[in-house]
């Protein structure tokens, strides 16, 4: 393509004009840019001078906050901690209460009082207030019932709650024998029962004392060693980190029970591995616990055999073969989040012994054959949330399976099976200092079958049903010195198709140090299953408790009185042609209590006294009258006495019950005399003989009293037979070393 | 033209921009500045502190930390020692109680926060339990033994040089071989060790320095 003349000259112009346009352009540009660094540097200035003005003005526009912190009492309150929330800007007030700072912060602000031992203060200001502050706090009751749980070993709220209570407390108390329910059962309110073992409180049946690990229910929570023999707990003390016992008036949370609850909580964390031994005067223990880093897995094993001992401390019953226990239980612990516990334990046990039983009618003998197998199995879940929940769920399973050969007669046998499955969750929120709510729902399903045959007879029972309940508790902290505890329990109850509404009040009342304590709570129960197997339509069993109580503590010394009155209705009643639920009672009496730790240095005593006076209409006993299990007088006397120079605690426990009423078949009346009253001096020894190897042992009634619990009338050609009920001996005698067998670990008596 | 005049706008503006985030930089990490530097002087007195009222100050001042930045381990961390230093200096057994609860739910914070040092953790909650040994021996020198023994071995796995875990366990192992009436071999060794790691240490930090006064009863122990 040919360009012409025209083209090129227009060309060339075009080229000029470019040229000095380009020439025009970059001047423009150049002065685009200064004008641009100028305006950039305008803004760059006045983003710097706004920086200054705001910092400056900020400086200059300070503000103070001043003001006075009073505690509950109006007195000054010196080092609480004064500060703007979400902010580390403060002050520490002075000796007199008072606080002085400034700050920058315009507008509202939220100031808050933080110190330890006392609810939250927080209150919003508004941007323009200049006058000083007065601000009263008032004790947080949470951290208050904290502290007086561990100091008096006490908790105030729900009553009578042993809290701290620990294993080795336990242990060394003379007497205890290492058992779990002996040793409670020389606090006030608790009944001596010397031949049983088992708990009785305030009046109440054994069977009306519940016992719950971790929360959920313990169906079988006694050994079975044979007629007059005490039982024992089947599990360790030692696995329990917080051991409670409460002696009436307990939160609505826990049912089926009308005489006391006794909740037991295993370790949540184990973080020692560590692995022992423990040989005894009955048997061999041992085990160990694997420390995982976020969890921990602890096994015991345990085998008795009174076949030995008895071989050195006869006692008055005839072994064919001995009591022997095998029992082996095991618990994982996985923490993965400090705000999250998830814990399972598994126990099983098995029981065997036959003992040569004569009739006190016609001498015949008999070989009573018992053979039993204990299963419990427990899963929990506990979390802490964010927004302050406690959510808890858990599960439990208990089975019992007992076979008696010659149960009552030679060539009988008796079976009894019975299993359970409690289901349990509840939600827990503390929502201000003022209200904290606790809210649940539990199931439980209950079995029970049993199987009687002789040569002529086969007699078979069973029963199925299932329990379903609501609970609800509000903690009100009203004002500083008095709180409330308003709670309410709702049953159905499958067996006979009714509904139970059980509320509950307590309150509280500090009056400088002094609590006062006041709970009306209805409890009910169905009951025991032996009645229930016979008549599916008994109503549940009820009791209304009344309690009042002074709780004082101050340095090393607690102080307590306690009163209650109990009446019982729909009482299971064996009238002689019907069994029904027209059975009723009473239980009335006081506790009293002093603990002392100061007294000499290195001495802790203890003393209690309860005074029961009871009378039911129930079961056999077809007029008002004493139950044979009760007594009026219970006293404790027990010390603790600790010599670090031998490396030894010492504890002796005098023991005091009087005499329980029995019938006497030839006198008018039922429950017409008393026994005998109960003395037993116990003594107990813990020796530290190396830090891997602990000895302990205690014997029980060193004086050698012979305890009569009752008498037994047996109609003969000659008038009657009165044969004494004792206990199976006179004194129990236990040798137990722990010893560590792990590196790193030591003084330890638990496997878990 | 327009691609060289767009081409130095965008420079200028480039390094315009540069210039302001390096001062929205300064200005954000200003105040953290300020507060690491104010946290420092808090450590100092924290160190200094050997008075009840001191050392309730000092803690009030890492609690509003502790509640400004829940993400750092040290105010937390001198928060529970506070706490421990003043359950040994009251008297009031609820005091001491309080205080060492306390320290328990800082401890419990500084478990799985980022960046705290374990080892040092560790030793504090060792160190917590034998505060609550020291207030009732009889009744919790059996219950916390084993749990304290498991914390120094726990914190001296994850840091054998670490001078406090060091002398704090072979104190407590000695105090303990004595209460048996007998001796703990390696106390000797193992204080010459936590001498020659105390001397070692940059005391001029934040991170956790305390631990000497221990090394020197140790010594007047031997």
């Amino acid at each position: 393509m040919k360009i012409s003349a025209r083209q090129n000259l227009e060309g060339k112009c075009l080229g000029k004009f470019l040229q000095l346009n380009s020439m025009k352009s970059k001047q423009m540009v150049n002065n685009n840019l200064i004008i641009l660094m100028h305006t950039q540097m305008k803004k760059m200035k006045l983003l710097f001078l706004v920086l200054f003005i705001t910092m400056a003005n900020g400086f200059a526009q300070q503000r103070t906050l001043a003001g006075q912190v009073l505690d509950e009492q109006s007195k000054p309150m010196a080092y609480a901690n004064v500060f703007i929330k979400g902010t580390a800007e403060g002050a520490t007030t002075d000796t007199l209460g008072y606080f002085s700072f400034t700050t920058a912060r315009k507008g509202d602000i939220i100031l808050c009082v933080h110190m330890l031992g006392y609810a939250e203060f927080c209150r919003t200001i508004s941007g323009n207030t200049l006058a000083p502050m007065l601000v009263k706090m008032n004790p947080d009751n949470v951290a208050l019932d904290n502290v007086v749980v561990a100091a008096g070993n006490f908790r105030l709220k729900g009553n009578s709650q042993w809290g701290g209570m620990s294993a080795v407390d336990m242990v060394t108390t003379a007497g205890s024998t290492g058992d779990l329910y002996r040793s409670l059962q020389t606090l006030p309110g608790a009944q001596i029962v010397g031949e049983s073992g088992k708990l009785y409180v305030r009046g109440g049946d054994n069977s009306e004392s519940q016992t719950y690990i971790d929360e959920m229910h313990v169906l079988s929570p006694y050994t079975n060693p044979g007629d007059n023999v005490p039982v024992r707990g089947r599990y360790s003390p030692f696995m329990f980190e917080g051991i409670n016992f409460s002696t009436g008036g307990y939160s609505s949370e826990y049912g089926q029970g009308l005489s006391s609850v006794l909740p037991l909580s295993t370790k949540d964390t184990s973080p020692i591995t560590k692995i022992g031994v423990n040989p005894s005067s009955v048997g061999l223990g041992g085990g160990g616990t694997k420390a995982f880093s976020n969890g921990s897995m602890s096994v015991s094993l345990d085998y008795q055999n009174l076949g030995p001992y008895r071989a050195v401390f006869p006692d008055r019953l005839d072994w064919i073969n001995p009591y022997q226990l095998f029992a082996g239980s095991s618990q994982i612990r996985f923490n993965p989040d400090p705000n999250i516990v998830y814990k399972t334990f598994i126990g099983y046990d098995r029981t065997t012994f036959t003992q040569q039983m004569t009739s006190p009618v016609d001498q015949t003998t008999r070989n009573f054959d018992m053979k039993e197998d204990n299963l419990y199995l427990n899963s929990t879940f506990q979390r802490k949330t964010e927004s302050g929940y406690k959510i808890f769920a858990g599960g439990a399973f208990s089975l019992l399976n007992q076979q008696i050969g010659d149960a009552t007669v030679a060539g009988d046998t008796y079976n009894n099976k019975e299993w359970e499955v409690h289901l349990k969750t509840k939600a827990t929120k503390r929502f201000s200092n003022l209200l904290r709510l606790n809210v649940g729902v539990e199931n439980f399903f209950r079995h029970n079958q049993t199987a009687y045959a002789d040569s002529s007879v086969i007699h078979r029972a069973s029963i199925n049903h299932f329990i379903s309940a609501l609970f609800a508790t509000a903690n009100l902290n009203l004002t500083a010195n008095l709180s409330a505890e308003l709670s309410s329990r709702v049953e159905y109850m499958s067996i006979d198709n009714s509904w139970n509404y059980n509320p509950r009040v307590a309150l509280t009342y500090n009056l400088n140090g002094i609590h006062f304590s006041g709970i009306l709570g209805r409890y009910t129960q169905l009951p025991d299953n032996k009645y229930l197997l016979l008549n599916q339509k008994l109503l549940p069993e009820n009791c209304m408790h009344t309690i009042g109580g002074i709780y004082y503590e101050k340095g090393d010394k607690v102080y307590r009185v306690e009163t209650y009155y109990k009446k019982y209705n729909d009482l299971a009643l064996q009238q002689p042609t019907v069994l029904n639920s027209e059975g009723y009672g009473y239980s009335k009496g006081v506790d009293l209590f002093f603990n002392d730790r100061s007294l000499f240095k290195n001495l802790e005593y203890m003393m209690s006294y309860s005074l029961n006076l009871s009378k039911r209409k129930y079961q056999q006993y077809t007029e008002l009258t004493t139950p044979q299990y009760a007594t009026v007088h219970n006293a404790t006397l027990a010390l603790k006495y600790t010599i670090p120079a031998l490396k030894t605690i010492w504890g002796i426990t005098d023991r005091f019950a009087s005499g329980r009423p029995y019938h006497d078949p030839a006198k008018d009346g039922i429950m017409n005399s008393t026994a005998p009253f109960y003395n037993s001096v116990d003594m107990s020894l813990t020796y530290l003989v190396s830090k891997k190897v602990i000895v302990y042992a205690s014997a029980t009634n060193l004086l050698g009293r012979k305890n009569i619990y009752d008498y037994n009338y047996t109609n003969g050609a000659s008038g009657y037979r009165i044969t004494p009920v004792t206990a199976s001996s006179d004194h129990f005698f236990y040798l137990g070393i722990f010893i560590t067998l792990s590196g790193k670990t030591a003084y330890d008596v638990s496997n878990f | 033209m327009s691609l060289i005049f767009n081409n130095k706008l965008l420079k200028i503006n480039q390094t315009m921009k540069t210039i302001k985030v390096y001062v929205c930089a300064i200005l954000i990490a200003l105040p953290f500045f300020a507060s690491a530097q104010e946290l420092a002087s808090v450590v100092e007195t924290v160190k200094k502190a050997n008075q009840v009222p001191e050392f309730i100050q000092v803690r009030n001042q890492l609690e509003r930390f502790s509640m400004s930045q829940p993400q750092e381990w040290l105010p937390y961390y001198y928060m529970a020692y506070t706490d421990i230093q003043l359950s040994f200096m009251l008297p009031s057994k609820d005091d001491k109680k309080r205080y060492l609860t306390d320290a328990q739910s800082c401890l419990a914070k500084l478990t799985n926060l980022s960046g705290a040092n374990q080892s040092e953790v560790h030793t504090l909650k060792g160190f917590r339990l034998y505060a609550l040994i020291a207030s009732d021996p009889q009744t919790n020198g059996p219950l916390y033994y084993g749990e304290l023994t498991a914390c120094y071995d726990k914190a001296l796995a994850l840091n054998a040089n670490n001078p406090r875990a060091v002398i704090l366990s072979a104190l407590f192992k000695n105090d303990m071989a004595k209460f048996m009436h007998q001796s703990y071999p390696d106390f000797q060794k193992e204080i010459e060790k936590a001498a020659t790691l105390f001397a070692a240490e940059d005391t001029a930090t934040v991170n956790p320095t305390w631990g000497k006064a221990w090394l020197d009863r140790a010594k007047a122990q031997k």
